[in-house]
Parts: structure tokens; sequence; C-alpha cells
């Protein structure tokens, strides 16, 4: 199931136009970094790729779906929102009917939601916490409440806005491993992030937005490594492809891995 | 300026204590950066420090914070404001809703002081300076971007001139460009006006580049405190929940594969990395 | 972004200060309320009301609230006193139901009252930033932490939509279905209510303390940024003002 914007343009009834001529396919089994900063029309994209915000020009389409033709509701069995704010869904009073909540609205039987449920507790490591008041856990918890949420829909597609907001380093390394097992699942990932550490290491598509346009769209080695195009759309490069640059290194290297195998070739080479 | 000893504090309707046995001092004028896996104290600390704890938040105290000689514990919430600022996560939430306009807003908490109207311009002024907001004086607080309302927010603080600035987190909504200004406006005031800054914080690179001082939290109690070359690259950092920078870790991996020596001290930030690496 | 109904204008009603104009509309309603024939009442609109509005250059928005703030009592006035007050000038007759011209007198008469009313009360927002008819207040002695929260209010209700919206845009994401039949609208209530009510009282925790560092609890007296506006013939103004209100209490009411 491909995702596809067309041509898309929108404007805010204030008069706002947050998104001009966008174009974008994403095929199956993808994952892709939408980065830029605050402003720059990322979560208005992310919105359309549901059918929350449908285009004032061009098409969305979620595999054939067109979304102008569809609900949200519907739209939801195919794509899973994770929003960056956990606040604006939690309403159960335990992590457990909470995360069952998407389930039960596409009327699955009991035993098929507890199963559901179980699962996407144990990847998000929140086992321990399933009886308890979403709202009696730490921020941080609660994202990854409404991660469970969204995994526990079982949809082809996710999109996550700032997976990784407000976590520490075990939660990063949580989400990073999620996002791995989701993409060996051949589930198709779009994420917004600010990380752009993050975005290196796990997302191998990269499209940069600056004022309601796409900057660039590409692999991940190739767009991470435009410092000036970078720096014209505020977004950081990772800390590694900084390092090679400082070092006068030509590659752009987007794990600690590849940067020290990077190292290795060098000190056989005698550089 | 900060003095904390033995600091153990346990909220009511709990076992564990949030805090336990937490000696720290800060002098004036230092960016002390607190980092630690979430869940860890950081957050009861910066109420600990501020007179949240134990004043809002009850529970059972023992040991004792003092800031500029006075007792947190026994001075009320009230004659406390003015001294000690505090700045958290949401920068929403700060906003007090009862003024129209950033230079208004900016102004609430010296009316709520009893400054005299005179003082006030130059103040605010400072304060705006000071924050990046020149030009935004007569907007709506609700018409900034997150950036800007939490700079809105910690320049509502400092315009009160607090000896301590307590953040808990503040850049944790914001993009790189709007962190970037946060931390440039923290430096600022503890290098040019000597407040003490104290500032929890995930982003280890800034951190690294920005404080003076990091201390670290683990279960409540404090486990490092040192300058952040130093801390940030001590082995059993992992085992606390706090990470690393990319640099600490590709240096560590290149060590682990002979490509460098194990004695080299691991760098932290980018210039050390250069230097580890060349 | 606020819900205030304040439109800034250079007029010479807006310099005034607040509380002379707070003033001023209270004598509008008591006059309305003392005053007994409908043409009295309309001349306190017509003669009082419009030509302020004028002078504030407000007067299509002034009107056009009026009317729109007036009507829905009007909806209903004008058909339960025609039909149900007593009077035995019969307009028309269906059925059991007669419509009386009395009836609609006394409506008539009662709506042009709620338009005064309702005209000073429209009059006063549109021409005075609540901010500052609240520090007048204050400074007379009204509690501060009260008109702390009429001001946020004012400002916290868009916030309260956007907020609904969010959450509503949350659970349609996971399948709820908002559009359909009454039992389905209901249904999706408790999924949109909870969050919105627990993440506003999380605010409020928040909002609190926040308020606390800003000294608003301080002892002692709050000083003011904006310094309002007073002129030199204002206190002499609501002085006769308030002794004129007083004596139509008196004279009508005692």
């Amino acid at each position: 199931m491909n995702l596809r914007l067309e041509d898309v343009s929108f404007t805010y009834p204030s008069g706002v136009t947050a998104l001009e001529h966008v174009s974008l396919t994403v095929r199956e089994g993808e994952a892709v970094a939408l980065v830029g900063e605050n402003g720059a029309g990322k979560t208005t994209l992310a919105k359309h790729l549901n059918g929350l915000l449908r285009p004032t020009h061009g098409g969305v389409w979620v595999g054939d779906q067109d979304t102008r033709r569809h609900s949200v509701a519907r739209l939801a069995r195919s794509v899973a929102f994770v929003f960056q704010n956990p606040d604006e869904q939690l309403f159960e009073r335990t992590v457990r009917a909470e995360v069952g909540f998407g389930p039960r609205n596409f009327g699955a039987g009991p035993a098929e939601i507890e199963a559901r449920v179980q699962a996407a507790l144990s990847r998000l490591e929140l086992q321990d916490f399933a009886d308890r008041h979403p709202y009696d856990l730490h921020l941080s918890q609660r994202k990854r409440v409404a991660m469970a949420a969204a995994l526990a829909m079982d949809t082809p597609i996710l999109v996550l806005d700032e997976p990784t907001i407000g976590q520490d380093a075990g939660g990063v390394a949580l989400v990073g491993g999620l996002v791995e097992s989701l993409k060996a699942e051949g589930r198709t990932l779009v994420a917004i992030t600010h990380d752009v550490d993050f975005c290196a290491e796990h997302f191998e598509r990269v499209v940069v937005m600056a004022d309601g346009r796409l900057l660039a769209d590409g692999p991940a080695g190739e767009v991470l490594a435009q410092g000036d195009l970078l720096a014209e759309a505020a977004v950081e490069q990772p800390q590694l492809v900084r390092l090679a640059a400082a070092l006068g290194w030509r590659e752009t290297p987007l794990t600690v891995e590849a940067f020290v195998d990077l190292l290795a070739a060098r000190r056989k080479d005698g550089t | 300026m900060i003095e904390v000893r033995g600091l153990t504090f346990t909220y009511s309707g709990t076992d564990t204590p949030a805090l336990q046995g937490i000696d720290l001092s800060i002098p004036e004028g230092q960016l002390c950066a607190v980092v630690g896996a979430n869940g860890a104290g950081k957050s009861t600390l910066c109420y600990a420090l501020t007179g949240f704890v134990p004043h809002f938040f009850h529970g059972e105290m023992h040991g004792q914070v003092s800031v500029g000689g006075r007792t947190v514990a026994t001075t009320a919430l009230a004659d406390l404001a003015g001294e000690i600022g505090l700045v958290f996560q949401n920068p929403f939430s700060q906003i007090s809703g009862a003024r129209y306009t950033v230079r208004e807003e900016i102004a609430f908490g010296l009316e709520n002081l009893g400054i005299p109207r005179a003082e006030m311009p130059e103040r605010i002024g400072e304060a705006v300076e000071l924050t990046g907001l020149s030009g935004l004086e007569e907007r709506s607080p609700y018409a900034l971007s997150g950036g800007q309302q939490q700079r809105l927010a910690i320049a509502s603080m400092i315009v009160m001139r607090p000896r301590i600035l307590v953040l808990d987190e503040p850049t944790s909504q914001l993009d790189p460009a709007g962190s970037k200004e946060v931390f440039a406006a923290l430096r600022a005031l503890a290098a040019g006006r000597n407040t003490t800054v104290v500032l929890v914080e995930h982003k280890l690179e800034w951190v690294a580049a920005f404080a003076d001082r990091v201390v670290v939290l683990a279960g409540g109690r404090l486990i490092a405190d040192g300058p952040p070359a130093q801390v940030l690259a001590a082995a059993d950092l992992e085992q606390h929940g706090v990470g690393r920078t990319r640099y600490t870790l590709a240096a560590r991996q290149a060590q682990a594969r002979r490509l460098r020596p194990p004695s080299a001290d691991l760098p932290v930030t980018l210039d050390q990395a250069r230097e580890f690496f060349r | 972004m606020t819900a205030t109904l304040f439109i800034e204008r250079p007029s010479g009603l807006h310099a005034l200060n607040p509380l002379t104009k707070l003033t001023l509309a209270l004598g509008a309603v008591v006059a309305a309320a003392a005053l007994e024939t409908l043409p009295s009442v309309l001349a306190v609109y017509l003669l009082v009301l419009v030509p302020l509005a004028a002078w504030a250059q407000i007067l299509p928005r002034f009107l056009r609230t009026c009317v729109r703030v007036v009507w829905p009592f009007a909806l209903s006035l004008f058909p339960i006193q025609g039909l149900f007050a007593e009077g035995t000038h019969i307009l028309f007759s269906l059925g059991p139901f007669s419509l009386k011209a009395e009836g609609l007198r006394i409506a008539a008469f009662l709506t042009v009252r709620l338009l005064v009313g309702l005209g000073a009360a429209t009059l006063l927002m549109l021409t005075t930033r609540p901010d500052h008819l609240m520090q007048s207040l204050v400074q007379r002695g009204f509690p501060g932490q009260l008109a702390y929260i009429v001001v946020t209010a004012l400002q916290i209700i868009p916030g309260f939509q956007a907020r609904a919206q969010a959450i509503l845009d949350s659970q349609r994401s996971r399948g709820l279905e908002t559009e359909g039949g009454p039992v389905r609208r209901i249904r999706a209530l408790a999924p949109l209510v909870s969050p919105l009510l627990l993440g506003s009282l999380m605010d409020l925790e928040e909002r609190a303390i926040a308020l606390e560092a800003r000294a608003f609890n301080h002892p002692g007296t709050k000083t003011s940024l904006t310094e309002l506006h007073d002129g030199r013939a204002e206190p002499a103004v609501r002085m006769l003002l308030l002794v004129l209100i007083l004596g139509i209490v008196a004279l009508r009411f005692v």
C-alpha cells in the first residue's frame, strides 16, 4: 500500500498557506523521516496522510483510497497516527484499556483485542504498567502508551510525530528498536523528528521541508551531507556527519558502526 | 549560592524516596546541568531548589536546601518568588493568560512584586534583549511560536532578577533553532548577570557545549558531579540510564576495535572528537 | 486569539477611565429598569447608547452585536407573551390559542429593556479592555484573584476550543466514528471529554506553579505597568452618575 501526495497545496481557513505544491510518494515498506524547523509544514503534511486535513489543491491517496472520499476513522484502518502530545488522546482508566481503544473501534473480538494489546505493551515495555492510570505515568511513558495504542491498530502504515521528544536514553533506544522491528515487518513508516541523529540511524530516506515546500527528498546519506541546504532549512547535520566533514572525509557516515568502519578502512590504507 | 545538604524527599502516599541524601553546592554564576533517566528525581530536585517541594508538593523531607542563605523549607513560597525562578517544559501553560501583550506579560511578575512603575521599562527592556524578543513586545503571547513562548517564559522570570533560575527540560518541545536560542540566552544570563542556572536536559551535545558543570542523578541519588568532559565520558553512564553523544560512542568503538589507544580520554564534543580522531 | 469583544479605536469614549464607562453602563441599565414606558426606554437606547457607540467609532459593530444578542430572547418573548399574557384585544385566533395585542406590547417593552441592558454591557465590552477594567476595580478593592480568573477565562476559552479540536482529531485517527446517529455521537463523547478535563486539570497545576513563581501571592500592594488615564472631570462625573442612579433606585423602588 503506497502513500501518494500529488501536487498538494493547503491553505488554512485563516489564510495561511502551509503547503505548496508538494508531491511525494512513499512506497510500501519505506521508512521516511520528515525534517525541518517548526512552521515548515511537517505536521500539516502528516495530517494529510490520514485524512485529518484534505488538500485545498491536489490529491492524497492511501493505497487506492482518495482521502477526500473517506472518513478519518475509515482511513485509520490503514494509517495509525501517533501525535506529538499524548495527553490529547489518553482517556481510559488503565493503560490496557487505552491501548485497546483502536482495536475496539475496528470491531475486533475480545480475544483478538487482548492479544494485540499484550503484544503492543510488551514491545513498548509497558507490561508492568498495564493496570495503571495513564496519567500516573511520566510524560515520556504516556508517549509510549500512545505508541502502543497505535501499534495495536495493526496498520500497514504508521505516522509518528516526534517519537523521541522527552525520552531519556533508554526510551530513545526503545523507540529506535521499535522502528527497526516495524521495518522488518514490512510496515511503512513516516516520522517527523528534530533528532537528526535518530533520523540518520533509522530512516533510509529523508525529506527536508521549509516554508511549506520540499527542499530535498532522497537517500539519507545524500540529503544529510548537504550542509548548506540543511542550514537553509534550519536543520542540524548529524553529529557523525559533522565529525566526518571536520576530519576532511568525503563520506557521510550515518551510524557509529559506519563511522568506525570508515576509520578502519583508512587505517588499512595508511591514511 | 545554592547549598543542598543531605536532602531526602518522599512524596506523600509513596514509599520510595524520590531523592536520597543529595549533597550539592552550586556557586553564583554557574550553569549547572542535571542529567539522568526519567524518574531519577530531576524534576523533584528542581522543585526542591525552588521551594515547591515541600510547599506545593507535600511529603517527608530531611536535610536542608538553602538559596542565598535562606532556608527554602522555612521560607514561604510567596517570599521566595522573585529570588528563585522556575521554567518548565510546556511553554503554553506558563503564560499567565492575564495579559494581552508580551511587554505586559513580562511585567506581570514585577507588578506582583510591587516594583515601582518607573523601574519597569528598563528591566523589561533588559529581559527582552537577553532573550532575543526585541520586536515582539506588542504581540499577543498566544501569537508566538513555541520557541518564542519559551523565551517569553524565561524573560518573565529573569525580569524579576532572581538569584537562581531553574529550568526543567525547557527545550524539549523546541526545534534545534529554538533550542539554540534558549541555550544562548541562558549562557548570557549566567555569564553576564551572574545568575546561577540549573538546567535539566537530555540534549547532551548542548549540555557539553554550554554547561560549566554536570551532575548525574540515578534512582534519586547523585552519582556523578564534575565538568562535562569528565562526567559525560565516564565509563558507567549507560547503567544509570544516561546516554552519550555519538562522538563518545564512536570513540569507544574505535578503542574496542583497536583503532585508537584505550587510555585516551573519550571525546564528548565535536572539537574534542576532531582531536581524538586526527 | 482571545474571546474579548474589545476593538481598539482612537475615540474619546475609549480613552475614558474604565470605571467611568462601567458607571455609565450601570446608569443605562438602572434607567431601563426604572422607566415605565416603551418610548422612554427606547429613548435611552437611541439617545444615549447609540450616540456613544457612534462617538466610539464602532456603531455598525455595536448594532450588529445588539441584534445578535437580543433576537433569541425576542424570538421566545413575542409568542409566549402574545399567547399567554392577559388581555382582551385579540388579533388572531387559531383553535384554543389567540394572539393578543397586550401581550405583544409587553413583549416589545421587555425586548427594548433587554436591548438597553445588553446593549450597555456590549458597549462597555467593545470599548474597554477586560484587564484594564479589572485593574481599575482591583485598585478600588476588588479581590485580585477573582479579577485574574475573569480575565484569563476570556483568553483561555479559545485555547480550550483548540485543544478540544486536537482531541477530536486524535480520537478520530484511532477509528472513533463521530459522524452518524445520536447514539454514536453520544458514545463518542467520553473519549473527547476526559482528555479535555484531565488535560485542563494538569494545565491548571502547571499554571498554578507558574503563577506562584511569578509572585502572584506575594504579600503587599501590587503596582501596574500601565497607568489608567482618569480625566480631570471624570471622578466628578462618576460621582454625579452614582447619585443619579441611587436617586432613581430610591424613587422607583423604595
